[in-house]
């Protein structure tokens, strides 16, 4: 008990909490771990942990130099996230967007290609209203887009591919508001060789990135959870 | 002009962005409906709506929703119901997609492959263990080659005494005390379930492979074609490997210390387990694993595209080639050469 009460907590939106090195959601649905991760209740509450090393969101989140709240959407709006996987980011994000019953009426629209990694989204979205799993190609809009009727604020995207950065564009290009929010994690391994090493790849897709109309706002380089990792932090220009 | 659409509603629109005309669908508390058109629009098709403007408007240019050449305009967009409706075929659409991954013989056969490597190891290390425990007490028991009943007559064995007499050697005065003897006895009850249930997963592995991938089961033989097929992460992508790849799936710890360090490159991956190869002379191994796997990623290709497959006749054909090239090269090369 007390070990935690001697740090220092700050709220991050009204669902994510952090506590010296560690982040917790509000479990919105009480009583159940998604994938194993502790719970503890914080003055009536309970929160679901966060594991920064299992998520790159989370791991961004603790990583940026910035404010980190500004890596959130905004709750109850609608959001889509590209690369679902197994669905460790997807639940504490459905935790800040959507809360309990999804009383905040959010929308997780989340699109991932393997059949594996959709068993448990399909899983999830049974007790987690809002959360909306689709069995699909990150670049085939045409399958999914009609499920996303107005464009969104905040776009994700870690499918770990390559041409991740293309495909990030061609979906920003299509989703996302202007001024909207997109974050992409790149896999530096997932890229061909390119010769000259991870940092010059990196500086070649915040280059490409500039030039098709986004601000890269923030580098997070994500050592330390996940290696060879960075999250580009955008915002939509035109 | 345009003719915007979605899953429930199209719109007619020119180019201004007003809309001229609109039909809209509610039928949406049919999920089944929902998720046909959702498949249809995912396959590129019109909805029944937009096919009705399409004859009203035949000059206007259908878009789905979304897409960027539109026009900026009042959409008839779906409200709150109609959007829960089609989250509730989205997530059906995607149970059903999961659903049906379990169809997939690249999936079923990745298992079954991956368990009968495992259960092989397992079994190999256990029925080691029997050999030289048995070997403790009964020391004279010689088993050589053949193992194969070993874990049977272990656990048919009342006791050490008797599995002597089944072995036929004599029994040392000192032995296992009796719940140590129990202990041996069900571990080689474990050898022979073991035993029999690699040979299921075997089994399990040539029928599925004989329907998958029918012409590499008859080149190769199902379980090297089965091998490869899982190496390779599915039929479609083994097909689309260049036949160099073929020959050396499986050694790409050498081939990519090759690449690193200028080290020879390797002559054969999985493909060595074929007799042609493993029981070739060492000097004509790479030449016949290079015809080999060139045959092979055409018979991969046969598999995949679904082509009229390929059988003894073809496996004859080769099995002559790698003659061939053994007749050609009787004797190693000289090193002087």
């Amino acid at each position: 008990m007390g070990r935690y009460n001697n740090r220092r907590k700050t709220m991050l939106s009204w669902a994510v909490m952090k506590d010296g090195r560690a982040l917790w959601t509000t479990n919105a649905v009480p009583r159940r771990a998604v994938y194993g991760e502790s719970l503890r209740s914080f003055s009536g509450t309970e929160f679901r942990r966060w594991d920064p090393s299992r998520s790159k969101l989370g791991a961004a989140i603790m990583r940026t130099r910035r404010d980190p709240s500004w890596l959130l959407p905004e709750e109850g709006t609608d959001v889509l996230y590209l690369g679902a996987g197994h669905g460790t980011s997807i639940s504490h994000l459905h935790d800040h967007l959507c809360g309990q019953h999804n009383d905040l009426k959010g929308r997780l629209v989340a699109v991932d290609l393997a059949p594996r990694c959709l068993r448990e989204l399909t899983h999830m979205a049974k007790s987690r209203p809002g959360l909306v799993p689709v069995l699909g190609d990150a670049r085939k809009h045409a399958a999914w887009g009609v499920l996303l009727p107005r464009k969104v604020d905040w776009l994700f995207q870690d499918v770990a591919q390559a041409g991740q950065v293309d495909i990030f564009i061609a979906a920003c290009r299509r989703f996302l508001n202007r001024d909207g929010t997109g974050l992409l994690s790149l896999k530096a391994a997932s890229e061909r060789w390119t010769g000259d090493g991870e940092a010059a790849l990196f500086d070649a897709v915040e280059h490409q990135l500039g030039i098709s109309g986004f601000e890269v706002e923030e580098r997070i380089e994500l050592t330390g959870y996940e290696d060879n990792h960075v999250l580009f932090a955008v915002r939509k220009m035109e | 002009m345009w003719l915007w659409y979605d899953w429930r509603a199209a719109a007619i629109a020119d180019d201004h962005g007003s809309i001229l005309d609109d039909e809209q669908w509610d039928g949406f508390h049919d999920q089944r409906t929902i998720v046909d058109r959702l498949e249809c629009i995912a396959a590129g098709g019109l909805t029944p709506e937009a096919m009705l403007l399409l004859e009203r408007f035949p000059e206007a240019k259908p878009r789905v929703h979304g897409e960027p050449d539109l026009p900026d305009a009042d959409w008839p967009l779906p409200d709150e119901e109609a959007q829960a409706a089609a989250d509730q075929a989205a997530i059906a659409m995607a149970t059903m997609g999961v659903a049906q991954a379990a169809g997939d013989p690249d999936r079923r056969l990745e298992h079954l492959m991956r368990a009968s490597d495992e259960m092989r190891s397992t079994f190999i290390t256990m029925e080691a263990r029997l050999v030289e425990w048995v070997g403790l007490f009964l020391p004279e028991a010689r088993f050589g080659q053949d193992r194969s009943s070993l874990g049977k007559t272990v656990s048919q064995a009342e006791s050490l005494e008797h599995l002597s007499k089944t072995l036929d050697v004599s029994l040392p005065p000192v032995g296992p005390d009796k719940p140590e003897w129990k202990a041996l006895k069900e571990w080689g009850l474990g050898v022979s379930v073991f035993r029999g249930q690699l040979d299921r997963l075997e089994n399990a592995i040539r029928h599925l492979s004989e329907q998958h991938l029918p012409s590499l089961s008859a080149l190769l033989g199902p379980l090297l074609a089965a091998r490869l097929c899982v190496e390779a992460h599915g039929r479609m992508r083994l097909a689309r490997l260049p036949a160099g790849t073929v020959q050396v799936l499986g050694a790409e710890k050498a081939f990519f210390n090759h690449l690193k360090t200028g080290a020879p490159p390797p002559k054969h991956g999985h493909i060595f387990m074929h007799p042609w190869i493993s029981r070739s002379p060492r000097w004509v191994r790479g030449k016949i694993s290079r015809t080999v796997a060139a045959k092979a990623s055409i018979a991969a290709k046969i598999d995949a595209f679904e082509g009229e497959p390929w059988g003894e006749e073809e496996m004859r054909a080769l099995e002559q080639k790698v003659e061939d090239i053994r007749e050609a090269y009787p004797s190693p090369p000289s090193r002087r050469g």
